[in-house]
């Protein structure tokens, strides 16, 4: 009995320490706040704190942003320019699996702060799995835009944007490639590639799950697109090389199935190399790829950098790109510099990417013009499988890719 | 030998310095030994452990059962295959060459192929590939010529992105893989020992048939199991050449280790590591016999 009123004393002496700690918090908010525990925007002291305790930790790890890809580019270098941030970038053109290798078994120093991976990733282990022992939970401003399906309910993690497959030719074909159901017109004999093994890379895998539904096929069955480059590897049409710069280049494909958001990038390199190439969203079918997902690294070394960089690529701001930046528009104040530069959301559209807030962003009038080409054609139809959809094709493509098409 | 120095003394300070040279010729291979150490041996504990791991870390033995089915076993017939073929398409031609070379060849010549097979034999991976697709491939200007002149090689079924294909391509750097590693051989073959058995009446072929192929045939055998074990594991030029149409177990590893679609099979790829290594053992075994064999014959 004794024992037990004690406890209950405890408890309320407990309770009542901890609503003065609540109750006096924001008064120590300015000075000590923990950002590798801010989960919103309030937590981290707002705008212009998060601005500051970024730029104090000066520096913001990224891992495997590939040139060319979603317009990264741009987005690292508005962020560094507005923000006076350096942005370390590990392995640009490595691997979602080489990301979480990364996190698994790098040195706390060479953690990367925030992750950029292919959703396929998250149904390899449970998501919940894999979300609470490596990523820690933010949810940025804009969190309530973020598609319901896409999102962790604990902000865990977030897909940021999604591809669609589209045609990528070389100008001088003729007639120019319009639908994925063409690419076996006999014009096209020894053009046509994909970008990679479709057991191996999403954007291949998710071209031969384009080719399906083109074909007769459905979100739930891959086959026809695996026989129609059966049919297209007899026919000459389908040349096994990968569709890279360098194989454009020697004229070794003209035709190749690619996402949309690594068309602008495409483009300018095989301009480069003095070849005209074009892209078009298909007329026949429109696939729409599960989309990248973002997170911050439980480790990761610099807590508010990463948090300021999730809440600019959900930034759905019409603002300022990087060459159009003015050195006094970057001696503002660090709220007002955030909401006069481009959010990331509208990067990834000039990339060619679809923003994960797209729908959002239409209905408030935010949504910046996509590149030319990119324009998904009114009354075509978008698929989009679901992870659980695409897992048992990956099966079957797995199986029968090889002895198809050798 | 007299020791200035007093017998017990002196012998004591002889073994000190003994030791100390020892230890000082020791000292270069530290670096050595910590490099095979970080990136031969941790690897190979790492590799094996993994493999011996189901996805929720637990031992198991499944990841070896899976790779004893279809694709990858597939993958492992390919592969031998590749190694084997192009082994074969450049041991035979190259012995041939090395030795026209070494026995008729003007000292300058020598010098010439060596130093060119050198640097032919170390060209791989992607710049490889891309030099063939350049002239090889279906737009190549090699074919374009040849179409030029009438032959249409891929109207004829050829196509450099099939088996046959990177077959073709890795006898590049494997042909003058042969010749740097077959002509020291040549030199088992002296002068003296065929000019005795032509004074005793042997021809030619008689010569080649009983002195000549015996001596080489160890030193052959060996350059050929390398030459397997260079094909074999070959990764970067198939590669760049292929989109998974032939399944190679290095590919195939890749492909399991860093895809984006098939994403919970890494440790299936390390069993395929593993068992690469067993084949690679397996080839290297009875070369290292021969190879001993062969150089007690040579000395």
């Amino acid at each position: 009995m004794r024992g037990k009123r004690l406890v209950v004393a405890a408890t309320v002496a407990a309770l009542f320490t901890t609503g003065l700690v609540v109750a006096t918090a924001p008064a120590q908010a300015a000075g000590k706040i923990n950002y590798c525990t801010a989960q919103n925007l309030t937590e981290a002291g707002g705008m212009d704190a998060l601005v500051t305790a970024a730029k104090k930790e000066g520096t913001l790890n990224v891992i495997t942003l590939a040139s060319g890809w979603a317009n990264y580019d741009e987005a690292i270098a508005l962020f560094k320019k507005a923000f006076g941030i350096k942005i370390v970038n590990d392995n640009p053109d490595g691997s979602s699996a080489y990301e979480l290798q990364t996190i698994k078994t790098a040195p706390d120093a060479k953690q990367p702060d925030v992750v950029d991976i292919g959703a396929t990733h998250l149904g390899a282990e449970s998501s919940d799995t894999l979300g609470r022992s490596l990523f820690t939970p933010y949810k940025v401003a804009t969190w309530n835009d973020i598609t319901p399906t896409w999102k962790d309910t604990n902000g865990l993690w977030y897909g940021d944007y999604q591809g669609t497959i589209n045609i990528a030719y070389d100008s001088s074909v003729t007639p120019a490639p319009t639908k994925i159901s063409d690419l076996s017109n006999p014009a096209y004999k020894g053009m046509v590639a994909l970008g990679g093994d479709p057991s191996a890379a999403t954007e291949s895998f998710m071209s031969v799950f384009a080719a399906s539904i083109a074909k007769g096929g459905s979100v739930d069955d891959i086959k026809p697109g695996i026989e129609f480059f059966r049919s297209m590897k007899q026919s000459g049409n389908f040349v096994t090389v990968p569709a890279t710069g360098a194989n454009l280049a020697t004229g070794a494909f003209k035709i190749a199935l690619s996402w949309s958001f690594n068309g602008p990038g495409f483009i300018q390199a095989a301009k480069g190399i003095g070849k005209d190439l074009k892209y078009v969203t298909p007329k026949d079918v429109v696939l729409k790829g599960s989309p990248y997902i973002q997170a911050i690294n439980a480790k990761a070394p610099h807590c508010a950098a990463a948090r300021l960089w999730e809440e600019f690529l959900y930034s759905e701001n019409k603002g300022k790109f990087s060459k159009d930046l003015t050195p006094a528009d970057i001696k503002q104040s660090g709220s007002k510099v955030f909401a006069l530069i481009m959010g990331g959301q509208n990067i990834f559209n000039s990339g060619a990417a679809h923003p994960i807030t797209e729908a959002a962003m239409i209905k408030k009038g935010t949504l910046i013009a996509p590149p030319a080409g990119f324009e998904i054609p009114a009354g075509v139809k978008v698929y989009s499988p679901t992870l659980d959809q695409q897992i048992p094709q990956q099966a079957v493509v797995k199986t029968m890719w090889p002895s198809v098409i050798q | 030998m007299i020791n200035s120095y007093g017998s017990s003394k002196g012998v004591s300070r002889k073994g000190g310095t003994f030791a100390r040279r020892n230890l000082i010729i020791a000292l270069p291979l530290i670096p050595l030994i910590a490099y095979l150490a970080f990136f031969f041996f941790w690897p190979m504990v790492m590799v094996v452990t993994d493999s011996l791991k189901n996805n929720d870390h637990h031992w198991s033995f499944i990841n070896f059962t899976t790779i004893t089915h279809k694709p990858y076993s597939t993958a492992f017939k390919n592969s031998i295959l590749l190694g084997a073929l192009s082994a074969l398409f450049a041991s035979i031609p190259g012995a041939i060459f090395a030795y026209i070379i070494e026995v008729r060849g003007s000292e300058k010549l020598k010098g010439f192929v060596t130093s060119l097979s050198g640097v032919l034999a170390n060209t791989g991976g992607v710049p490889l590939a891309f030099m063939f697709i350049a002239t090889f491939g279906a737009q190549g200007s090699a074919i374009k010529i040849l179409k030029a002149l009438g032959i249409d090689l891929y109207s004829g079924g050829f196509t450099l992105f099939s088996f046959t294909g990177i077959v073709f391509v890795y006898l590049y750097f494997q042909i003058p893989l042969m010749v740097i590693i077959f002509s020291p051989a040549l030199h088992s073959i002296r002068n003296e020992w065929r000019d005795a058995a032509k004074n005793l009446g042997a021809t030619p072929r008689k010569f080649w048939r009983t002195i000549g192929v015996p001596l080489l045939f160890p030193s052959f055998t060996a350059s050929f199991l390398l030459l397997f074990a260079s094909g074999f594991a070959a990764y970067a030029t198939a590669r760049a050449m292929t989109v998974g149409n032939i399944a190679l177990v290095p590919l195939v590893i890749g492909t399991l280790v860093d895809g984006n679609v098939q994403v919970d099979q890494a440790n299936v790829g390390k069993s395929l590591a593993v068992g690469m290594v067993i084949v690679s053992a397996l080839a290297m075994i009875p070369y290292l016999i021969i190879q001993r064999r062969a150089r007690r014959w040579q000395q």
